[in-house]
C-alpha cells in the first residue's frame, strides 16, 4: 500500500495510479471514469474503464434529485457491475465528480468502493495508457436494493437550516469570492443561476482545493487534520455538513472528511448555493459590500 | 443566416446520430492544435488573456484580408473542454474567409443544433465561448480602424 495512505482514517478507500496499472484487468474491480468535461472520456481513457455521467447517470431527469433504487440497479447492471464489484472511480477538476460518483454510490450502500488518488490529471501525467476502445462488459445481475440511504449521507433544505439554527458545524467549500458574496459564480465558470450571493450563516470558508495537492492527489493525513481538527476545529463526533453550489466540490471535502480524517457523521448538501441562495426568506450572510 | 462553410457544417452534424456526433466532435477537438498560427504568420489583432468565463487562457489571432475577409487562428489553453476544443475547429472551418460584419452577425443559436442537447448543459457553456471571443476581435478591430489607429 502507498505509505501516504496507511496514516488515512480508512486507507483501503483510496488506491493510487501504480496499483491500478497493475490491476487493470482484476475481474473483480470496475472502474469507472465521471469527469465535469462532457467528452473527456470519449478523447481516451484507462482500459476497461466504463463512463459514467453525473447527470445523465446519476441525476433524474425531471426532478432535481437521483436515480431510484431501480435506476442504480440498472447503472450498474449495465455496467458489469454487481454488489461485489469494488467500483474504482477517477476523473478530472482533482476527481470532484468522482467524488460525487462515490458518493451517490453511497446512497445505495455500495460500500465496495475507492477513489484513485490524483485521478485522470495524475494518470495522463505519468503517461500511463489511455484508450478510446468502449469496454463490453456482460450485463450483470444486481439486486434493486431495498432504500436509498439519504439521511447517512445527504443533507436537505430544511435539515440544513435546522443545522445552522442549532449552531452546528458547516464547511462552506466554494471559493472565497463566492463565500463573502463578492461573486455569484466560481471562477472560470458561468453564473449558474443564483439569485443571493453570500453563504449560510455560520459556515466556515475552506474551499475543497485546501484539502488537494497540486497533482490532484489528497493531502497527507497531517495536512488535513491541520486544516479541518485545528484549524477549522472540527470534532471526531461532530454532525458536520459540507457545501458548494452544486454539490460536486462539496463531495470532494466529504470524502476527505469521511474516509480520509474518519469523522463519522459528515453530509453533503448537495441542493448547496443554486437552492439556499435562491430559497426566498432564507438567511444570508455576506461579508463584502 | 450562416456563412456557407459554417451552415454546412451545421447541416453535417444535425442529422448524426448522437454516437457519431461524439465522434466527430472528440476528432474536432483532436485537430483544434491545427488552429494556431503557423510560424511567420502575422496578424492585425492578437487578443491572448485568461477570462473569468473559461477554464484557460484563450488567443484569438485575427487577419483581414481583401474584400474585409477574416482569417482567425486560436491557440488554447490545455484545460479548456473538449467541447470547446471542437467548436474552436468548427469555428475555424465556418468562419474563415467571411467579411467581417458577417461574422459579427452570427447568432449563436446553432450551437445545439452541432452539439446536441445532451451536450449543452450549464457546465458546458464555454462552448459559446470562442465565437463570443472571435466577435470582440473583429469588433475591436473595426473600432480600432474607424479611429485610425
Amino acid at each position: 500500500m502507498n505509505p501516504k495512505f496507511s496514516a488515512y482514517a480508512h486507507p483501503d478507500a483510496l488506491v493510487d495510479t501504480d496499483w491500478l496499472a497493475a490491476h487493470l484487468t482484476d475481474s473483480d474491480i470496475r472502474i469507472v471514469e465521471s469527469n465535469e468535461d462532457l467528452l473527456l472520456y470519449d478523447t481516451g481513457h484507462i482500459p476497461g474503464a466504463v463512463h459514467i455521467d453525473w447527470r445523465r447517470d446519476l441525476n433524474d431527469e425531471t426532478v432535481r434529485d437521483y436515480v431510484g433504487t431501480e435506476g442504480f440497479s440498472a447503472l450498474c447492471r449495465k455496467n458489469g457491475i454487481t454488489p461485489e464489484t469494488t467500483v474504482i472511480f477517477y476523473g478530472d477538476k482533482s476527481n470532484w465528480w468522482a467524488c460525487y460518483a462515490f458518493w451517490v454510490f453511497q446512497l445505495f450502500g455500495h460500500t465496495k468502493a475507492k477513489m484513485l488518488d490524483g485521478g485522470r490529471a495524475k494518470w495522463t501525467a505519468e503517461e500511463k495508457p489511455l484508450t478510446r476502445e468502449v469496454p463490453k462488459h456482460a450485463e450483470t445481475s444486481y439486486p434493486v436494493p431495498a432504500e436509498r440511504n439519504d439521511s447517512a449521507f445527504r443533507a436537505y433544505q430544511g435539515q440544513t437550516l435546522e443545522h445552522m439554527l442549532a449552531k452546528k458545524p458547516m464547511v462552506d467549500v466554494r471559493s472565497p469570492k463566492e463565500f463573502s458574496g463578492e461573486t455569484t459564480h466560481m471562477p472560470e465558470y458561468p453564473q449558474e443561476g443564483v439569485l443571493r450571493g453570500g453563504h449560510i450563516p455560520g459556515a466556515k470558508s475552506c474551499p475543497w482545493a485546501t484539502a488537494a495537492n497540486a497533482d490532484g492527489t489528497f493531502k497527507s493525513a497531517d495536512e488535513l487534520k491541520q486544516i479541518y481538527s485545528v484549524n477549522l476545529g472540527f470534532q471526531k463526533d461532530d454532525d458536520i455538513i459540507a457545501y458548494c453550489r452544486i454539490g460536486e466540490r462539496s463531495s470532494h471535502t466529504w470524502f476527505v472528511l469521511k474516509y480520509l480524517l474518519g469523522y463519522e457523521k459528515v453530509r453533503n448538501y448537495d441542493g448547496s448555493w443554486t437552492e439556499w441562495g435562491n430559497m426566498v426568506r432564507t438567511p444570508v450572510e455576506k461579508s463584502f459590500n | 443566416m450562416y456563412p456557407e462553410a459554417l451552415n454546412d457544417l451545421i447541416e453535417l452534424f444535425e442529422h448524426l446520430p448522437e454516437q457519431e456526433r461524439r465522434e466527430n466532435l472528440v476528432t474536432l477537438s483532436d485537430s483544434a492544435k491545427r488552429c494556431e498560427p503557423k510560424e511567420g504568420e502575422t496578424f492585425d489583432l492578437e487578443d491572448v488573456r485568461k477570462d473569468e468565463e473559461c477554464t484557460d487562457t484563450v488567443g484569438i489571432f485575427l487577419r483581414v484580408g481583401e474584400d474585409d475577409k477574416a482569417h482567425f487562428a486560436v491557440t488554447l489553453g490545455p484545460a479548456v473542454q473538449t467541447l470547446t476544443k471542437a467548436m474552436t475547429s468548427i469555428l475555424c472551418r465556418g468562419l474563415n474567409n467571411t467579411k467581417l460584419q458577417d461574422v459579427l452577425d452570427v447568432p449563436a443559436d446553432f450551437v445545439p443544433r452541432i452539439v446536441g442537447a445532451e451536450l449543452v448543459r450549464l457546465r458546458s457553456q464555454t462552448v459559446y465561448y470562442v465565437l463570443s471571443r472571435m466577435k470582440t476581435a473583429v469588433k475591436m478591430f473595426m473600432d480600432r480602424r474607424r479611429a485610425g489607429i
